[in-house]
């Protein structure tokens, strides 16, 4: 199987924490990987450098063989990426704010894949809303059709079903594993949800004070800490990655996300 | 034999597909303008208001001297109107990038491929639509209540506007460095510094009139070349090539200077993970 995603030590230390300590990642074509630890793990700051929003202190992240650092635009363009937390221009109508990111990813005619994109997440109906007049729910989904546009060989999400209700984020991983089934993307997920995670990914990783400290699949993983699933595991490592921190008030996340 | 594109899937990399990008850009912040009313007073009203208040005061000045108001009016109104080419093409760039900020769109954008001269040149591609708007508004109501046509001064005038357009835009490179660097709170730099640029670079009047301490600034600045050539041409001389050159050369300089200081500050904003005041 072809790598999509090679990260190597990635470390990143901001004013007196480290937030990333020597991360490897490595995901396979067609893989469905989550990245999984407490708050202030260093997820999301993983998750960046690894789509070049932030750069490492040291090593290295390449995306399908195009290394991240001096070829960002087109390491780019083999990935997508969604979080609940961001919104959409609030001007712009869905059809219109996903044709942009379309053309963006330099597709001149993105009406079929926004069709196809609407439809599979079941949001026809809000093609011609404003940024402004969607649930937070809504955006999610909106996000994650503009995130796959292009088809991505790599899709990657943050906190995707973070706030949603039972139904928009059972309506969000159909669709996800829809589209890696039909088109082979691997995806790289970060969530609180266990549950969600055992369904959506046959991988984990724990991370836990900016160090991967467990890989493998999420059964393997809680039996080897001993716990009956993954939940148990993470509030193990919660436990842990707070009593190990040096700086646990807001100091010592004013920069880890 | 040329075989077609499939317009449903990804151009290659290249100049169309870079087109396509910086039109995509431009046509985001179209919507923004035309959804948000009250931005449109930034290429109409406000234009319309500096023309009548320079050239209101130009025939106050010029009261009782028919050709001394005749000159003022060249001055302040040529002055005015070319003015707003630095300003309109710096604020249209600046506030474009703050746009993205105010929408937090930022990250969202800094994780697709489009590359920095491809968002820069997709921001300036509207802001050029803008500045016909306000500076074609400006020519309007300069020529109906004040009786004056730029146009009258001919050519000469479009090497000028040329080196004030990559002024403005010059200016905004930096401003767009500084709030990357120190977040949002810059911001009020983007309207600010313009007021500092105007009166030191001899808008409407020699620089010599400024005070012999601010003069080694106005004499650093390319605009002052620029609008010392154009005073030249509204009193009915050929153009001063000279002072075009230099203001051109300063523009060129003051321009990589720009671009310098963006890139390194991207680096910075990269490093520091600055993205996350964003998200």
């Amino acid at each position: 199987m072809d790598t999509v995603l090679s990260a190597r030590g990635l470390v990143k230390e901001f004013k007196r924490a480290i937030a990333v300590d020597g991360v490897d990642i490595e995901v396979k074509a067609g893989e469905r990987v989550a990245l999984l630890g407490p708050n202030g793990a260093g997820k999301t700051t993983t998750l960046l450098m690894i789509l070049g929003a932030i750069s490492p202190d040291k090593g290295e992240v390449e995306i399908c063989g195009v290394a991240q650092q001096g070829n960002r635009s087109k390491a780019a363009e083999n990935v997508g990426f969604a979080a609940g937390y961001l919104p959409l221009a609030g001007e712009m109508k869905v059809r219109e704010y996903l044709t942009m990111f379309g053309e963006i990813y330099g597709i001149p005619d993105p009406s079929k894949a926004i069709a196809e994109g609407l439809e599979r997440f079941r949001i026809q109906h809000l093609s011609e809303a404003k940024g402004t007049q969607l649930s937070s729910g809504q955006r999610t989904l909106v996000g994650i059709v503009r995130a796959v546009l292009h088809k991505p060989r790599l899709l990657v999400l943050d906190e995707p079903t973070a706030s949603l209700d039972p139904d928009v984020a059972g309506r969000v991983r159909s669709g996800i594993l829809d589209l890696c089934a039909d088109n082979g993307t691997a995806l790289l997920v970060t969530s609180h949800d266990m549950l969600e995670v055992e369904r959506l990914c046959e991988r984990v990783l724990f991370l836990s004070a900016g160090r991967v400290v467990a890989d493998g699949a999420p059964s393997e993983i809680a039996e080897r800490f001993g716990r009956e699933d993954l939940e148990g595991v993470f509030l193990h490592l919660a436990d842990e990655n707070y009593q190990h921190s040096d700086f646990p008030t807001s100091q010592h996340t004013d920069h880890i996300l | 034999m040329k075989t077609q594109h499939d317009p449903t899937t990804p151009l290659p990399p290249g100049a169309a597909r870079s087109w396509l990008r910086m039109r995509a850009v431009s046509r985001r912040h179209a919507y923004v303008l035309v959804r948000s009313p009250h931005r449109l007073f930034d290429v109409t009203l406000w234009p319309l208001v500096d023309v009548l208040m320079f050239g209101s005061l130009a025939s106050f000045v010029g009261t009782g001297n028919a050709s001394g108001g005749k000159q003022a009016a060249g001055y302040l109104l040529a002055g005015i109107i070319l003015w707003h080419i630095v300003y309109q093409s710096q604020i249209a760039v600046s506030t474009g990038f703050l746009e993205e900020t105010w929408s937090r769109n930022l990250l969202n954008l800094m994780i697709t491929p489009i590359r920095e001269i491809e968002y820069v040149g997709g921001v300036a591609l509207f802001g050029m639509a803008k500045l016909v708007i306000g500076v074609g508004l400006m020519m309007i109501g300069g020529f109906v209540f004040f009786s004056f046509n730029i146009t009258s001064l001919g050519f000469a005038v479009v090497p000028i506007a040329a080196v004030l357009l990559l002024v403005g835009w010059a200016i905004s490179l930096f401003v767009i460095g500084v709030v990357l660097r120190y977040g949002p709170g810059a911001e009020a730099l983007a309207w600010g510094v313009m007021f500092v640029v105007l009166p030191l670079s001899g808008v409407f009047y020699p620089i010599d009139a400024l005070p012999a301490a601010v003069r080694p600034i106005a004499f650093a600045l390319p605009t002052t070349y620029a609008f010392a050539a154009l005073r030249g041409v509204v009193d009915g001389e050929a153009l001063d090539w000279s002072y075009v050159g230099i203001a051109a050369g300063g523009a060129l300089v003051l321009s990589l200077l720009a671009f310098w200081y963006l890139v390194s500050m991207l680096k910075l904003f990269r490093r520091r993970g600055y993205v996350t005041r964003y998200a």
